[in-house]
């Protein structure tokens, strides 16, 4: 009874216990009789398939999907290729294999080596690529030697290939193997260690869609590594193909135009967005590197100082020079700092905060109104305009157009650009704005920079007289897409704020300058009605070139700009040129812009 | 905190059995990954002490004082299963595990021990016959935190491992049907919910391929053919000890960690797997023993939560490798190589030890 009173009840809950004990020896005793099954009574079986086969998993590489322009012409596609992989766990020797692939195939023992070291995490039995894109010779020879060297594995894969070579590189992008640090990442969790990715471009940009589904097979291997035969497969489903909005003539154009020299030119319809041509110089070729291995022509191209790889037309950043008198003018008008008629004096230099400021045209324009100030690119009537205006007036106007904030264009990487405010040279450069600093913005210089495609969709939303675009490169009905891609079509209807009759007089202006003898004059297209506007952006301080000329260093030239569009009614076309160190806006970009609105004339103009 | 008696009553043939079962592991690991860098039995060797020392220091403190500050441990817990979602390192596939200097450790895993502590004190003083509502309710929502943190990672492997936990208190407290019928329901919703919001399609896959084989002859559907080779293969006697068989088993992966038992089966045949079978069933058996000798509720719920944890671990495990329960990344108690799952499960047979060796009353 005492027992009782130290100690509480607990037979309930052991009882409990017990029928839970038994329960665990009755799956015990199954599992011993399930093993019997397995290991005794169809132990001949499981015997015949570890003895005499072995299955393998092969990876079927699914088909990339193909990339076309507007007319179907295939910018990227397949062919097929070798490559070879080893199989570590068919090795006899590990040492002597990697030995004899060296020969073999003709590779440096320790690269090798090294290649094999950067997988060593994955198991044994799955391949790791030692080499892709074999020639035939190479080919021929691991298939002879099949059966001595059951470690190597011959596959077929489908390789990119981009039949124009350059053509179109920075809109394309390219393929590399997916690194290490990607893998790890939600987005390439479905990948595998030397997948090939698309690295920029409309290659990483629609990568999903591209990729396609893998497939898989599974196939009885002899221990010789011999094929026996197939357990089943999975087909591949290859990708879907994307339809760029390019021209390929306009686009060639293009090219042939920056040939020799550095700049970026975009061609656009101001309507919907799409961009006709895209060309970033230099340029290079992406056939070059779709490898796995590093190949000196990608270390070349990486270290070039001449930034082949960089995507000008997105991530040059430039002042916007000359070609920011469009949006002085628009931003003015609106803001009620002028009018139409408000006229200022240009003698060629006047004196604004105790500073001698030039105009370009030193014997000075006279007279001037906003619409032949834009003409003449009169630098003094925009610096009088400016310092009657606030800074941030004139970067909220700015950005309204386009300038300094991402268009939001569908491929990667893309640069915000600058416009400058008092907020940020107080975060920035921690000193206040100076009202000598709004003179310098005033005509497009100063802290203040933009990217080629900015200014080309700024050009964009005048020519349509304020309604606003964003620029695409994969038109979203054409290729089956949802989502925000689908906004940018014609009935898109958000306008800017600001009055459409101040378009008009900046457009005036701009036609002026093309056709009626301004500082655009050589863009000028008979019957076309071009307007335009250039630019010509000191690259680097009046004083420093002052300095460098006293010293006999040769000063380089300024970038040369030229946006416009055509015709001045019902506008269908935006170019956008800019030569890095091209010299005047008028002299380099607006006599090639020339070329684009007249092929653009004859394509589409009947 | 220790005096002669309980050293004395220390269970020493638990402790033995427990050496006994690691060192069949570090034998196999041994075997089953020579041909991979990293010397992973010694490694295991490594963890073994560790734990070792980790359970003889656990033991001087009385069981009844760790109850009682359970609640704050298993706060410090799930802190850390919330923070490692956002700091933790990946590793194969799922975010849990804190990379320290040395090595990495698995906080899921050391997590099941406040787990445990935390819902003997629930129960600690519960005299009805039959489970009520609020203990039910309760108890339910100190295991599901947990598990809803680390299948979140996702480890479903390591979540799923928490349930048995659960059940064994259920089973103690006393089921009654109403209360089995809505947790049934309440799983289905959660796996309902979980297949279509938390699950990553390779876990899918898994449950698929279980129910329907011929499905998906790939992927997970592959593991299991692979594990199944290896075992039938093994037959009566099995390959011999490091022999022949590698050429099979290198097709499995993780065969040092999960599959260990498809390496037991395939090199020491249907005799090593009977062996091995019944040494486990000795070592449940000796901790089940300890059941029937706690001196209070507490050690008994203590007790049975430990064995239902490791017993239904390992029988899960070994299923899995014969391909009647779904690839679910649970490694095999005591055997597999892995640091956490051993720590963890030499902190638990120390809760078992500590309870049995303190089953007098001092009066």
């Amino acid at each position: 009874m005492n027992h009782h009173k130290i100690y509480e009840d607990l037979s309930l809950i052991a009882k409990r216990a017990r029928k839970t004990l038994i329960v665990f020896f009755m799956l015990f005793i199954f599992l011993i009789l399930y093993f019997w099954k397995i290991q005794v009574l169809d132990h001949k079986q499981y015997w015949e398939k570890s003895e005499n086969n072995r299955i393998r998993e092969v990876i079927i590489p699914p088909q990339r999907g193909l990339i076309r322009a507007r007319n179907n012409t295939i910018l990227a596609r397949n062919i097929g290729s070798y490559k070879v992989s080893i199989i570590r766990e068919n090795c006899e020797d590990f040492e002597d294999s990697l030995q004899n692939i060296a020969v073999l195939l003709n590779l440096e023992i320790e690269e090798l080596r090294e290649r094999i070291d950067k997988y060593r995490s994955l198991p044994l039995f799955r391949p790791i690529i030692i080499k892709d894109n074999l020639t035939l010779q190479e080919v021929s020879r691991i298939e002879a030697r099949r059966l001595e060297m059951p470690e190597l594995l011959l596959q077929s894969e489908p390789k990119r290939e981009y039949p124009y070579g350059t053509f179109a590189s920075h809109v394309l992008g390219y393929l590399q193997e997916i690194s290490p640090t990607e893998l790890q990442t939600e987005v390439y969790r479905q990948r595998r260690p030397g997948d090939l990715v698309g690295k920029t471009g409309i290659e990483k940009q629609y990568e999903d869609r591209l990729l396609g589904t893998e497939g898989e097979l599974l196939e009885v291997v002899n221990s010789l590594g011999r094929v026996m035969g197939k357990v089943s497969e999975v087909k591949p489903i290859p990708g879907k193909t994307v339809w760029l909005t390019l021209d390929v003539e306009l686009q060639q154009i293009a090219e042939e135009i920056l040939e020799g020299r550095e700049g970026a030119v975009i061609v656009m319809d101001p309507k919907s967005g799409g961009v006709l041509a895209w060309a970033s110089f230099p340029n290079f070729d992406p056939n070059k590197f779709i490898n796995r291995f590093t190949p000196e022509e990608w270390i070349d191209l990486r270290d070039n100082p001449n930034f082949p790889l960089q995507n000008r037309a997105i991530r040059g950043l430039y002042p916007p020079g000359s070609v920011f008198k469009l949006t002085m003018g628009l931003a003015a008008l609106q803001s009620r700092t002028i009018t139409e008629r408000t006229s200022f004096f240009c003698s060629g230099v006047v004196q604004i905060y105790r500073q001698p400021r030039h105009c370009w045209y030193e014997p000075g324009h006279g007279r001037l109104t906003l619409v032949s100030a834009i003409k003449n690119s009169c630098n003094i009537f925009f610096y009088q305009t400016g310092r009657l205006m606030e800074i941030d007036t004139i970067a909220h106007y700015g950005k309204m157009l386009g300038l300094g904030v991402k268009t939001g264009i569908d491929i990667p990487g893309e640069s915000e650009g600058l416009l400058p405010t008092r907020e940020w040279k107080k975060t920035a450069r921690k000193e206040p704005w100076y009202p000598g600093d709004t003179i310098s913005v005033a005509i497009g210089q100063g802290p203040m920079i933009v990217t080629p495609l900015q200014v080309a969709v700024h050009t964009s939303v005048i020519a349509n007289r304020g309604r606003m675009v964003d620029p695409y490169l994969v038109e979203s009905r054409r290729n089956g897409l949802e989502g925000p891609v689908e906004n940018r079509s014609p009935s898109s209807n958000n306008y800017v704020s600001i009055d459409p009759n101040h378009f008009e007089v900046v457009i005036e202006g701009s036609w002026m300058a093309v056709n009626d003898g301004g500082t655009a004059a050589a863009a000028r297209v008979p019957g076309f009605d071009v307007c335009g506007k250039t630019g010509s952006t000191q690259t680097i301080g009046r004083e420093a070139a002052e300095r460098l000329a006293e010293q006999n260093i040769e000063v380089r030239k300024t970038h040369s700009w030229f946006t416009g569009f055509a015709p001045k009614e019902n506008p269908r076309v935006v170019v956008t040129i800019l030569i890095e160190y091209g010299g005047g806006g008028g002299e380099t970009a607006a006599p090639l812009s020339k070329k684009l609105f007249e092929r653009f004339k004859e394509i589409y103009v009947r | 905190m220790l005096d002669r008696t309980q050293i004395g009553n220390i269970d020493w043939v638990l402790i033995g059995l427990l050496i006994l079962n690691s060192a069949i592991g570090v034998a196999v690991i041994y075997s089953s990954s020579q041909h991979l860098p990293g010397d992973y039995h010694l490694k295991q060797m490594f963890w073994i002490i560790v734990s070792l020392i980790a359970l003889f220091v656990f033991l001087s403190i009385d069981y009844n004082s760790l109850v009682t500050y359970s609640f704050p441990f298993y706060l410090i817990c799930l802190v850390i299963l919330v923070g490692i979602l956002f700091f933790g390192v990946f590793i194969s596939g799922a975010k849990s595990w804190i990379r320290l200097p040395f090595f990495q450790i698995q906080p899921s895993e050391i997590c099941k021990i406040t787990v445990i502590l935390l819902l003997a004190q629930v129960f600690s003083g519960f005299k009805k016959a039959y489970l009520t509502w609020g203990k039910a309710v309760f108890s339910g929502a100190v295991i599901g935190l947990p598990i809803v943190l680390v299948g979140l990672q996702p480890d479903l492997g390591t979540a799923l491992s928490y349930v048995p936990i659960f059940l064994g208190v259920l089973i103690l407290a006393g089921l009654n049907k109403k209360i089995v019928i809505v947790f049934l329901i309440l799983a289905v919703l959660l796996g309902i919910a979980g297949w279509s919001f938390l699950f990553k399609d390779y876990q899918k896959d898994r449950l698929t391929t279980l129910v329907f084989p011929s499905k998906d002859p790939l992927g997970a559907g592959y593991q299991i053919m692979q594990s199944k080779i290896a075992v039938g293969s093994g037959g009566f006697l099995g390959k011999g000890y490091m022999k022949g068989s590698q050429s099979q088993l290198r097709f499995l992966p993780a065969r040092h960690t999960d599959f260990i038992f498809s390496v037991i089966g395939e090199e020491f045949g249907f005799v090593g797997v009977v062996l091995v079978l019944l040494c486990y069933f000795l070592l449940i058996l000796r901790l089940f023993q300890s059941v029937f000798k706690a001196r209070d509720r507490t050690g008994v719920y203590i007790v049975f939560a430990v064995v239902m944890m490791l017993a239904c671990q390992f029988l899960i495990n070994v299923m899995m490798t014969i391909g009647l329960f779904p690839i679910a990344g649970i490694p095999l108690p005591f055997l597999s190589y892995g640091g956490s799952s051993l720590l963890t499960n030499y902190l638990a047979v120390s809760l078992v030890v500590n309870v049995r060796m303190r089953r007098f009353v001092n009066v």
